[in-house]
């Protein structure tokens, strides 16, 4: 099949379509970079790309190809995947587009309607597909999972992960592959739900395993939570996940507690909230975990990326787990072990005196929400958040798009009533003030700043990077931009027109690199000339 | 997930009569309790604490959008487009405990009319200091300065009287000036408009805009105090001053509801 793409490309006729995405591929994706066939772009989420033809000799140059207008409207939230040709991605009002990557004509397109009456908890926004065989695999804002035929875009199955009658849940990430399952988590934690994380056969969407983040009464971990409180503690699952599959485990951020900033409902650490989990994905069982902030008060989820790099940990190669989490530390844990190795700030945080040597916070005074409120930094939304990092291997440096800024901290007692937001808090920007942000490029091993490029606002958008020696990043007032990969020089950037709330990705048809970043309801694509 | 945000505020009413609403009879103290802590949370960063009004107006007078409980809850859930009340997304019960609690606030609370002052004497008063120069009201004046022409519904009472004999006491950012000095020596002033990562714009004293590239700029400074002299009035001036402004209640012109949606975003 490649060759027959190889060879009418000659004639300038190009196929596109539709070969099977085996396990295998997606193991080895980073090798394979003329695609982008998962969420991360790989599975251990390094949204690095062997690719150079456009670097930061050239980058200068680089311009529109095509631009593909979606017609939808609210946040484009998803990263497309291309395969083979044709990229599909989820739109800002929960379709599936497939479109020729090379040219941007639309091939098909899935519209899923929510079922009236259905109740859901947070808004339509969907960050993307998986894709396995000829299938694709979304879940809904109304929490159900579906299989798509990417020949057409046909409905092959649509199952429930959790109910849509009383809208206690909500579904918005992009589905992880694993072998012949694929897992994914759900969203909510501020409607005091209890989380999971779940996988189901790709084949039937036939529930195989589910993983409660927060124990049960008689499990271990259950006396974290004081009372009854465990049944509400939230505790979601709303990213993706990444998976090694030398160790046949895969890692799942795991959500703020519930009621978010009220603590006393809920005394003790709190487990698995906060969390990076390690699962068995063929039983859903803990390998272990390890608790970034525990008994949180500040909305600080550990849904950040939990990235995989191998690299030589004092003297001796070892598989590391990279995180740079929401309460403004940059974590490196064994991933193998999920031992603790380092943990170092990469932004302003005031509710942490120190990190001890097992990774646990030594807490600051008056850090604690109340009805007055309280100043603790970084922000509610964190010193960074749901935008992918990257991680390039030729500079060792890990790109993070950071958010600077504190917020006043408001707390109450608030009411639990299934279906409803379980907070009754709220926060906002100290003193109004216009919150700043930046990309930081970060040395894994010390977790030292190599370098910084100042960001007008708080961004939400991630980064990607290439063998071009380049970062591409997004920001908040809508500049899509590359900067160089060592030094973090600006060597170009476009205006979008739109606030940018997801991450670049980048691959190659034809010989021929692209860049590709939805912004508002539009996809855009770049080139060389 | 904490995406929800909340938004500097400023808008609604008008403290010039007082208008009794219904009294409140049936609040219990668990769901006063809950009003408060929703209202101590989400409101009184700019209405205070006890209602009485700051960025955000006085809510203990008559409201200008209707003092019914379903008038306050429209304006909640909707916000009010042109100004900087945001909506705000409650489940029902904490609505209504919130509009109950507003309401037993308002009821509770002395009379706030403000007394005397003569408009039209303040009028001309505003003409004669030349206010115009940098303020517009309705289509007249400068659109320099923040647009006065509803001015008398989003501040309270005491917070106009601050803005005039101290200024800079509180400078909302989107009022904010700026300094900037280019590489090449030249000196600019003017409004805070729009602003980026690599580009900035500016409006001039003669109401030109003026757009720069951050890279050929030494310093872009963000000025917290205000453009604006502290006047010194005799308190009976002054009075009518205030009545005046308080009555400038008209419709947001469409360039400062553009510029502050642009602000909320």
């Amino acid at each position: 099949m490649r060759v027959a793409i190889l060879l009418l490309a000659f004639s300038g006729l190009y196929r596109a379509q539709a070969t099977d995405v085996t396990f295998d591929r997606l193991i080895h994706a980073q090798q394979d970079p003329g695609e982008w066939l998962t969420y991360w772009g790989d599975y251990h989420a390094n949204r690095f790309r062997d690719l150079s033809q456009i670097n930061d000799q050239n980058v200068a140059h680089l311009r529109l190809e095509w631009l593909f207008q979606t017609g939808g409207s609210g946040a484009f939230e998803a990263v497309p995947l291309v395969v083979d040709g044709v990229m599909y991605f989820t739109t800002p009002d929960t379709g599936i587009d497939a479109i020729d990557a090379r040219s941007g004509r639309l091939l098909w397109r899935y519209q899923y309607t929510i079922p009236k009456g259905a109740k859901y908890c947070c808004g339509t926004v969907n960050r993307g597909l998986a894709i396995l065989g000829r299938r694709l695999f979304m879940l809904t804002p109304d929490t159900r999972l579906l299989a798509i035929d990417i020949r057409n875009g046909s409905l092959l199955w649509n199952v429930e992960v959790a109910s849509s009658k009383v809208g206690a849940y909500g579904g918005t990430e992009a589905p992880l592959i694993v072998k012949d399952k694929v897992v994914l988590g759900t969203a909510a934690g501020d409607y005091g739900i209890r989380g999971f994380v779940d996988a189901y056969e790709a084949q039937t969407g036939k529930r195989v395993w589910r993983f409660w983040t927060i124990p049960a009464s008689g499990e271990p971990g259950n006396e974290t939570w004081g009372g009854d409180s465990w049944k509400h503690g939230g505790a979601a699952t709303w990213m993706t996940g990444t998976y090694d599959s030398e160790l046949n485990t895969v890692y799942w951020g795991i959500g703020n507690p519930a009621p978010n900033l009220y603590g006393a409902r809920r005394p003790g650490d709190n487990l698995y909230s906060d969390s990076v989990v390690a699962l068995d994905p063929d039983t859903g069982k803990l390998k272990w975990y390890f608790q970034f902030t525990p008994h949180d008060t500040h909305d600080y989820d550990a849904t950040e990326t939990p990235m995989l790099v191998d690299l030589p940990w004092q003297g001796r190669i070892r598989k590391l787990l990279l995180e740079a989490n929401r309460n403004g530390f940059f974590y490196v844990l064994d991933r193998e072990t999920g031992q603790f190795l380092l943990a170092k700030a990469f932004a302003k945080q005031t509710w942490a005196k120190a990190i001890d040597n097992k990774g646990r916070p030594i807490m600051a005074p008056n850090i604690e929400p109340t009805s007055e409120g309280t100043v603790v930094c970084p922000q509610c939304a964190g010193a960074t958040n749901w935008m992918a990092p990257s991680y390039n291997p030729l500079t060792r440096l890990f790109y993070v798009n950071v958010r600077e800024g504190c917020d006043i901290f408001f707390s109450e007692p608030p009411v639990y009533k299934e279906g409803t937001s379980y907070w009754a808090t709220n926060f906002r920007a100290e003193a109004q003030e216009h919150q700043a942000g930046r990309v930081t490029a970060i040395e894994p091993l010390t977790g030292e700043t190599k370098w910084k490029f100042p960001l007008y606002s708080s961004p939400w958008a991630g980064t990607l990077t290439t063998a071009g020696n380049l970062v591409f990043a997004g920001d908040e007032d809508g500049y899509l931009m590359a900067l160089q990969a060592d030094t973090g020089r600006l060597l170009w950037k476009v205006n979008t027109g739109s606030r940018l709330v997801t991450s670049p990705v980048t691959y190659q048809l034809d010989g021929k690199q692209y860049l590709t970043m939805p912004a508002g309801g539009v996809v855009l694509t770049f080139a060389l000339p | 997930m904490g995406k929800r945000r909340s938004h500097a505020i400023r808008n609604v009413t008008l403290a010039m009569s007082l208008m009794l609403v219904a009294p409140i009879s049936s609040l219990s103290s668990e769901e006063w309790g809950r009003g408060q802590a929703i209202f101590n949370s989400n409101c009184a960063i700019c209405h205070g604490r006890d209602g009485s009004g700051g960025r955000g107006p006085n809510l203990l007078g008559s409201l200008k959008h209707g003092a019914l409980n379903s008038d306050i809850e429209i304006v909640i859930r909707n916000g009010l487009p042109g100004a900087a009340m945001p909506k705000f997304n409650l489940e029902e019960e904490e609505l209504h405990a919130l509009i109950r609690y507003v309401q037993s606030l308002r009821h509770a609370a002395p009379s706030t009319l403000h007394a005397g002052g003569d408009r039209t004497a303040g009028k001309q008063l505003y003409d004669s200091q030349g206010c115009p120069s940098c303020h517009e009201i309705g289509n007249e004046g400068s659109t320099l300065g923040p647009n006065l022409t509803r001015i008398g519904a989003s501040r309270s009472y005491e917070y106009l009287k601050t803005s005039i004999v101290d200024p800079s006491a509180d400078v909302p950012e989107e009022n904010r000036y700026l300094k900037i000095v280019t590489r090449d020596g030249r000196q600019f002033q003017g409004m805070w408009v729009n602003e980026d990562s690599f580009t900035v714009q500016i409006r001039l004293r003669d109401e030109s805009f003026a757009s720069f590239d951050k890279q050929n700029l030494k310093e872009v400074l963000h000025e917290k105090d205000s453009l604006m002299p502290n006047y010194r009035f005799k308190d009976a001036d002054l009075k009518n001053l205030l009545a005046y402004l308080s009555s400038l209640v008209g419709a947001p012109s469409p360039a400062s509801e553009t510029q502050r949606k642009r602000r909320q975003r």
